[in-house]
Protein backbone atom coordinates (compact mmCIF):
# COMPACT_ATOMS: atom_id res chain seq x y z
CA UNK A 1 0.00 0.00 0.00
CA UNK A 2 1.32 3.38 -0.88
CA UNK A 3 1.71 6.00 1.75
CA UNK A 4 -0.50 8.52 0.06
CA UNK A 5 -3.41 6.13 -0.07
CA UNK A 6 -3.24 5.04 3.56
CA UNK A 7 -6.37 5.81 5.49
CA UNK A 8 -5.80 7.73 8.58
CA UNK A 9 -8.31 7.39 11.33
CA UNK A 10 -8.71 10.18 13.76
CA UNK A 11 -10.52 9.28 16.90
CA UNK A 12 -12.72 12.08 18.04
CA UNK A 13 -11.38 13.70 21.17
CA UNK A 14 -14.08 14.14 23.79
CA UNK A 15 -13.89 16.20 26.89
CA UNK A 16 -10.90 15.04 28.90
CA UNK A 17 -11.86 12.87 31.86
CA UNK A 18 -10.64 14.61 35.01
CA UNK A 19 -9.94 13.00 38.31
CA UNK A 20 -12.21 14.07 41.16
CA UNK A 21 -9.26 15.27 43.22
CA UNK A 22 -10.65 18.77 43.19
CA UNK A 23 -13.55 17.51 45.31
CA UNK A 24 -11.17 16.20 47.93
CA UNK A 25 -9.28 19.46 47.84
CA UNK A 26 -12.51 21.37 48.42
CA UNK A 27 -13.53 19.09 51.28
CA UNK A 28 -10.15 19.45 53.01
CA UNK A 29 -10.21 23.20 52.52
CA UNK A 30 -13.71 23.38 54.00
CA UNK A 31 -12.69 21.15 56.90
CA UNK A 32 -9.77 23.42 57.74
CA UNK A 33 -11.99 26.50 57.52
CA UNK A 34 -14.60 24.82 59.71
CA UNK A 35 -12.07 23.88 62.37
CA UNK A 36 -10.56 27.37 62.39
CA UNK A 37 -14.03 28.82 62.84
CA UNK A 38 -15.07 26.32 65.54
CA UNK A 39 -11.85 26.43 67.56
CA UNK A 40 -10.53 29.95 67.09
CA UNK A 41 -13.12 32.37 65.78
CA UNK A 42 -16.28 31.16 67.49
CA UNK A 43 -15.39 28.44 70.02
CA UNK A 44 -17.81 26.81 72.41
CA UNK A 45 -18.41 29.09 75.40
CA UNK A 46 -19.20 27.32 78.63
CA UNK A 47 -21.74 29.16 80.73
CA UNK A 48 -21.78 26.77 83.64
CA UNK A 49 -18.40 25.76 84.88
CA UNK A 50 -17.28 24.32 88.19
CA UNK A 51 -14.77 25.73 90.67
CA UNK A 52 -12.35 23.02 89.56
CA UNK A 53 -11.98 24.68 86.16
CA UNK A 54 -11.07 28.09 87.55
CA UNK A 55 -7.67 29.58 86.85
CA UNK A 56 -5.00 29.25 89.50
CA UNK A 57 -5.39 32.80 90.81
CA UNK A 58 -9.15 32.41 91.10
CA UNK A 59 -8.72 29.02 92.76
CA UNK A 60 -6.42 30.64 95.31
CA UNK A 61 -9.01 33.30 96.04
CA UNK A 62 -11.75 30.68 96.37
CA UNK A 63 -9.56 28.51 98.61
CA UNK A 64 -8.69 31.48 100.82
CA UNK A 65 -12.38 32.32 101.18
CA UNK A 66 -13.15 28.74 102.20
CA UNK A 67 -10.38 28.88 104.80
CA UNK A 68 -11.56 32.22 106.16
CA UNK A 69 -15.11 30.92 106.47
CA UNK A 70 -13.80 27.86 108.30
CA UNK A 71 -11.77 30.08 110.62
CA UNK A 72 -14.88 32.03 111.53
CA UNK A 73 -17.46 29.20 111.67
CA UNK A 74 -15.40 26.11 112.47
CA UNK A 75 -17.56 23.98 110.18
CA UNK A 76 -15.01 21.46 108.91
CA UNK A 77 -17.47 19.26 107.02
CA UNK A 78 -18.68 22.16 104.95
CA UNK A 79 -15.14 23.39 104.35
CA UNK A 80 -14.13 19.92 103.20
CA UNK A 81 -17.07 19.73 100.80
CA UNK A 82 -16.15 23.11 99.38
CA UNK A 83 -12.50 22.21 99.02
CA UNK A 84 -13.48 19.09 97.11
CA UNK A 85 -15.03 21.32 94.45
CA UNK A 86 -11.60 22.73 93.64
CA UNK A 87 -10.41 19.23 92.64
CA UNK A 88 -6.96 19.70 94.11
CA UNK A 89 -4.92 16.48 93.94
CA UNK A 90 -3.78 17.06 97.52
CA UNK A 91 -5.90 19.69 99.31
CA UNK A 92 -3.62 19.80 102.36
CA UNK A 93 -0.60 20.46 100.20
CA UNK A 94 -2.49 23.13 98.22
CA UNK A 95 -3.56 24.84 101.44
CA UNK A 96 -0.07 24.68 102.92
CA UNK A 97 1.62 25.99 99.82
CA UNK A 98 -0.86 28.84 99.52
CA UNK A 99 -0.44 29.64 103.20
CA UNK A 100 3.28 29.99 102.70
CA UNK A 101 2.74 32.25 99.70
CA UNK A 102 0.30 34.38 101.70
CA UNK A 103 2.77 34.55 104.57
CA UNK A 104 5.53 35.64 102.24
CA UNK A 105 3.22 38.32 100.81
CA UNK A 106 2.49 39.64 104.28
CA UNK A 107 -1.14 38.48 104.44
CA UNK A 108 -0.85 36.98 107.89
CA UNK A 109 -4.56 36.54 108.60
CA UNK A 110 -5.13 34.70 105.34
CA UNK A 111 -2.06 32.54 105.93
CA UNK A 112 -3.28 31.70 109.41
CA UNK A 113 -6.72 30.70 108.15
CA UNK A 114 -5.23 28.52 105.42
CA UNK A 115 -2.82 26.83 107.81
CA UNK A 116 -5.61 26.31 110.33
CA UNK A 117 -7.74 24.54 107.76
CA UNK A 118 -4.78 22.49 106.54
CA UNK A 119 -4.02 21.28 110.03
CA UNK A 120 -7.70 20.56 110.68
CA UNK A 121 -7.83 18.44 107.53
CA UNK A 122 -4.84 16.44 108.66
CA UNK A 123 -6.87 15.63 111.74
CA UNK A 124 -5.79 14.17 115.04
CA UNK A 125 -3.07 11.50 115.01
CA UNK A 126 -5.57 8.69 115.71
CA UNK A 127 -7.51 9.60 112.61
CA UNK A 128 -4.36 9.67 110.51
CA UNK A 129 -3.48 6.14 111.63
CA UNK A 130 -6.85 4.89 110.41
CA UNK A 131 -6.40 6.56 107.07
CA UNK A 132 -6.02 3.78 104.50
CA UNK A 133 -4.94 6.03 101.67
CA UNK A 134 -1.24 5.95 100.87
CA UNK A 135 0.54 9.00 102.11
CA UNK A 136 4.02 10.29 101.41
CA UNK A 137 6.61 9.50 104.03
CA UNK A 138 6.61 11.99 106.83
CA UNK A 139 9.83 13.30 108.32
CA UNK A 140 10.60 11.69 111.63
CA UNK A 141 10.79 13.97 114.62
CA UNK A 142 14.26 14.85 115.67
CA UNK A 143 15.50 16.48 118.80
CA UNK A 144 16.24 19.99 117.76
CA UNK A 145 18.53 22.19 119.73
CA UNK A 146 16.82 25.00 121.59
CA UNK A 147 16.30 28.05 119.43
CA UNK A 148 16.42 26.15 116.16
CA UNK A 149 13.90 27.39 113.57
CA UNK A 150 10.87 25.17 113.20
CA UNK A 151 8.19 24.94 110.56
CA UNK A 152 5.07 26.84 111.43
CA UNK A 153 3.17 25.68 108.38
CA UNK A 154 2.58 22.20 106.93
CA UNK A 155 5.59 20.92 105.09
CA UNK A 156 4.70 20.65 101.40
CA UNK A 157 5.15 17.24 99.91
CA UNK A 158 6.56 16.56 96.49
CA UNK A 159 4.14 17.18 93.67
CA UNK A 160 3.06 14.03 91.81
CA UNK B 1 -24.71 23.91 32.06
CA UNK B 2 -21.16 23.58 30.94
CA UNK B 3 -18.93 20.99 32.47
CA UNK B 4 -16.66 23.69 33.87
CA UNK B 5 -19.58 25.28 35.69
CA UNK B 6 -20.59 21.95 37.20
CA UNK B 7 -17.07 21.52 38.47
CA UNK B 8 -17.25 24.84 40.30
CA UNK B 9 -20.59 23.85 41.78
CA UNK B 10 -19.25 20.51 43.06
CA UNK B 11 -16.12 22.21 44.36
CA UNK B 12 -18.24 24.67 46.33
CA UNK B 13 -20.38 21.83 47.66
CA UNK B 14 -17.26 19.96 48.75
CA UNK B 15 -16.05 23.04 50.61
CA UNK B 16 -19.43 23.38 52.30
CA UNK B 17 -19.46 19.71 53.29
CA UNK B 18 -15.95 20.02 54.70
CA UNK B 19 -16.88 23.21 56.57
CA UNK B 20 -19.91 21.50 58.10
CA UNK B 21 -17.79 18.52 59.13
CA UNK B 22 -15.23 20.88 60.67
CA UNK B 23 -17.92 22.69 62.63
CA UNK B 24 -19.40 19.44 63.86
CA UNK B 25 -16.01 18.18 65.00
CA UNK B 26 -14.92 21.49 66.52
CA UNK B 27 -18.17 22.24 68.35
CA UNK B 28 -19.64 18.85 69.25
CA UNK B 29 -17.07 16.08 69.09
CA UNK B 30 -13.91 17.82 70.23
CA UNK B 31 -14.74 21.33 71.41
CA UNK B 32 -12.27 23.72 72.95
CA UNK B 33 -11.52 22.71 76.54
CA UNK B 34 -11.13 25.66 78.86
CA UNK B 35 -8.71 25.09 81.70
CA UNK B 36 -8.92 28.54 83.23
CA UNK B 37 -12.48 29.74 83.29
CA UNK B 38 -13.52 32.87 85.12
CA UNK B 39 -15.68 32.90 88.24
CA UNK B 40 -18.49 34.57 86.29
CA UNK B 41 -18.99 31.29 84.40
CA UNK B 42 -19.65 29.26 87.54
CA UNK B 43 -22.94 27.40 87.69
CA UNK B 44 -25.64 29.08 89.73
CA UNK B 45 -25.34 26.53 92.54
CA UNK B 46 -21.62 27.21 92.96
CA UNK B 47 -22.24 30.95 92.73
CA UNK B 48 -24.89 30.61 95.42
CA UNK B 49 -22.53 28.70 97.68
CA UNK B 50 -19.90 31.40 97.18
CA UNK B 51 -22.45 34.07 98.05
CA UNK B 52 -23.27 32.07 101.18
CA UNK B 53 -19.58 32.06 102.10
CA UNK B 54 -19.48 35.83 101.70
CA UNK B 55 -22.58 36.14 103.87
CA UNK B 56 -21.01 33.91 106.53
CA UNK B 57 -17.90 36.09 106.56
CA UNK B 58 -20.02 39.23 106.68
CA UNK B 59 -21.83 37.81 109.69
CA UNK B 60 -18.50 37.26 111.43
CA UNK B 61 -16.72 40.44 110.37
CA UNK B 62 -19.49 42.95 109.78
CA UNK B 63 -17.40 44.53 107.04
CA UNK B 64 -19.76 45.47 104.20
CA UNK B 65 -17.03 46.90 101.98
CA UNK B 66 -15.10 43.65 102.21
CA UNK B 67 -18.26 41.68 101.47
CA UNK B 68 -18.88 43.78 98.36
CA UNK B 69 -15.28 43.29 97.27
CA UNK B 70 -15.67 39.53 97.72
CA UNK B 71 -18.90 39.55 95.70
CA UNK B 72 -16.99 41.31 92.94
CA UNK B 73 -15.12 38.04 92.46
CA UNK B 74 -18.20 36.70 90.69
CA UNK B 75 -18.20 39.38 88.00
CA UNK B 76 -19.67 42.71 87.11
CA UNK B 77 -23.26 41.89 88.01
CA UNK B 78 -24.61 44.41 90.55
CA UNK B 79 -24.26 42.95 94.07
CA UNK B 80 -27.93 43.25 94.90
CA UNK B 81 -28.92 41.41 91.71
CA UNK B 82 -26.34 38.77 92.53
CA UNK B 83 -27.71 38.42 96.04
CA UNK B 84 -31.30 38.18 94.86
CA UNK B 85 -30.40 35.52 92.30
CA UNK B 86 -28.56 33.52 94.94
CA UNK B 87 -31.37 33.86 97.48
CA UNK B 88 -33.91 32.82 94.87
CA UNK B 89 -31.89 29.73 94.00
CA UNK B 90 -31.24 28.90 97.65
CA UNK B 91 -34.92 29.28 98.42
CA UNK B 92 -35.88 26.99 95.55
CA UNK B 93 -33.32 24.41 96.65
CA UNK B 94 -34.52 24.60 100.25
CA UNK B 95 -31.32 25.74 101.82
CA UNK B 96 -31.24 25.72 105.60
CA UNK B 97 -33.15 28.59 107.15
CA UNK B 98 -30.01 29.80 108.91
CA UNK B 99 -28.12 30.01 105.61
CA UNK B 100 -31.00 31.82 103.94
CA UNK B 101 -31.11 34.20 106.88
CA UNK B 102 -27.42 35.01 106.47
CA UNK B 103 -27.84 35.78 102.79
CA UNK B 104 -30.96 37.87 103.39
CA UNK B 105 -29.11 39.77 106.08
CA UNK B 106 -26.29 40.63 103.69
CA UNK B 107 -28.75 41.56 100.94
CA UNK B 108 -30.57 43.83 103.35
CA UNK B 109 -27.29 45.51 104.36
CA UNK B 110 -26.38 46.08 100.70
CA UNK B 111 -29.81 47.50 99.98
CA UNK B 112 -29.56 49.83 102.97
CA UNK B 113 -26.15 51.00 101.83
CA UNK B 114 -27.38 51.63 98.29
CA UNK B 115 -30.38 53.60 99.56
CA UNK B 116 -28.07 55.62 101.76
CA UNK B 117 -25.97 56.55 98.76
CA UNK B 118 -28.99 57.82 96.80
Amino acid sequence: MLDDTRETRITPIGPPKRNPWYLLTGAVLGLILGLVYAWLINPVVYGSSTPGTLGEADKDFYRATIAQVYASTGDLDRALLRLTLLEDPDPVYALGAQAQRALAAGRDAEAHALALLASALQGPPEQQKNNTQPSPPQPSPTNLPPGAPTHTLPVPTAAP
Amino acid sequence: MKSRTWRFVFFALAILAGFAAGLGYGWAINPVQYRSTGPHTLQIDYQTDYVLMVAELYQAEGDLAMALARLGFLGDTPPLVMMNDAIGFADAQRYAAADLGLMRSLAFAIQQALEGME
